[in-house]
């Protein structure tokens, strides 16, 4: 906790680095979500139609993790400087249930259907993935512009 | 150009969307989930181009099978992002931010005619031949700009607005103001009766 409190003083004390964290994590959740979007989009019938989605996935992989990185080291340290507004702003509460719920559903189901053959189920799945990443970005935007307090 | 920012926000549909206070946070999230979408292929793209990753697949397949997604994402974008400058037009006239922002997207468009014959449009050449140098610059670029974009677009929020020098109005605090006017006057009216 006190290292969070160092940093957050850090991020308070300076006018660049909260947009500059913001950067990184869209640059972040773009790698994260888009390499997870382009094998939906595959398992869809749509994009790099050659490759297999279990292929895709392997090949793209570090990019997800890579943004993956990016978002779980700039988010906490975004929410870091100012907790209080973070943690009574309900839009930041159903955004944190639904990134729970997408990084779950995507180290699962997700990446098991990955591996099977093209069914009405994939179709599904992918849809799913795709809903539930949207509707966290969604959650995101919407921080700055519901009320605050519960 | 500022005369056209001024009559393009004062337009009654941009008004409404001004007033309306879900629209804006709706199509600025719909912007950021076709970034999320569709920004990963033009990453993907441009590091292939450079020779960084996914080096087992065929540029020229993956040039043309992310064609159509790619225009397709662009167009979201794009769409999102004049109905979001359309509602602040004249206040972003001012944002150095969105100025540079603008100039970006010109540099893209001028970079996707320029490279087109001998990158984005000449794949197999690329895979029968290797990479240019020709592609490596074209991929280059692409990712400083496209990553220019990203920055400049959250830059545009923290540049404050100069509010003496702006006209715009919202229809939908327009009548709210007036409602609580009215509300006013008959509560004063109540008091000298």
């Amino acid at each position: 906790m006190f290292i969070q409190a160092a940093a957050a003083d850090l991020l308070n004390g300076s006018t660049l680095i909260f947009p500059a964290l913001e950067c990184f994590h869209i640059i972040g959740f773009a790698l994260l979500i888009g390499s997870i979007a382009i094998v939906d989009f595959r398992m869809l019938g749509i994009g790099l139609m050659r490759q297999e989605p279990a292929e895709l996935s392997k090949s793209l992989v570090i990019w997800t993790h890579l943004g993956l990185a990016f978002i779980l080291f700039t988010g906490p340290l975004m929410y870091s400087t100012d907790p209080d507004m973070y943690y009574l702003n309900w839009s930041f509460l159903i955004k944190m249930i639904l990134l729970v719920a997408a990084l779950m559903f995507h180290f699962t189901i997700h990446r098991k259907t990955v591996k099977q053959p093209p069914s009405s189920l994939s179709r599904a799945v992918a849809y799913a993935s795709l809903t539930l990443w949207a509707s966290v970005v969604f959650g995101g935007i919407f921080i700055g512009f519901v009320a605050q307090g519960l | 150009m500022l005369s056209f920012c001024q009559w393009l926000q004062a337009t009654s549909f941009f008004t409404d969307l001004r007033g309306s206070g879900i629209f804006y946070p709706t199509i600025l999230s719909l912007h950021m989930v076709a970034i999320a979408f569709f920004g990963c292929m033009i990453l993907v793209t441009d590091l292939r181009l450079m020779g960084v990753g996914l080096k087992s697949y065929p540029v020229g397949d993956l040039l043309a099978r992310l064609r159509g997604p790619k225009y397709f994402g662009f167009a979201l974008i794009v769409t999102c992002g004049v109905l979001l400058a359309g509602t602040k037009a004249e206040e972003y006239y001012y944002n150095i931010f969105f100025r540079i922002k603008m100039i970006l997207l010109l540099l893209i468009l001028l970079h996707g005619v320029i490279f087109r014959a001998g990158v984005y449009r000449n794949g197999a050449a690329l895979d029968a031949g290797g990479l240019t140098a020709q592609a490596k610059l074209a991929g280059g670029l692409s990712l400083v700009l496209w990553i220019g974009m990203a920055v400049c677009g959250r830059g545009i929020g923290y540049i404050e607005p100069n509010l003496f020098l702006l006209h715009a109005e919202s229809r939908g605090h327009a009548v709210h103001f007036m409602n609580v006017m009215q509300v006013m006057q008959e509560f004063i009216a109540s008091i000298h009766s």
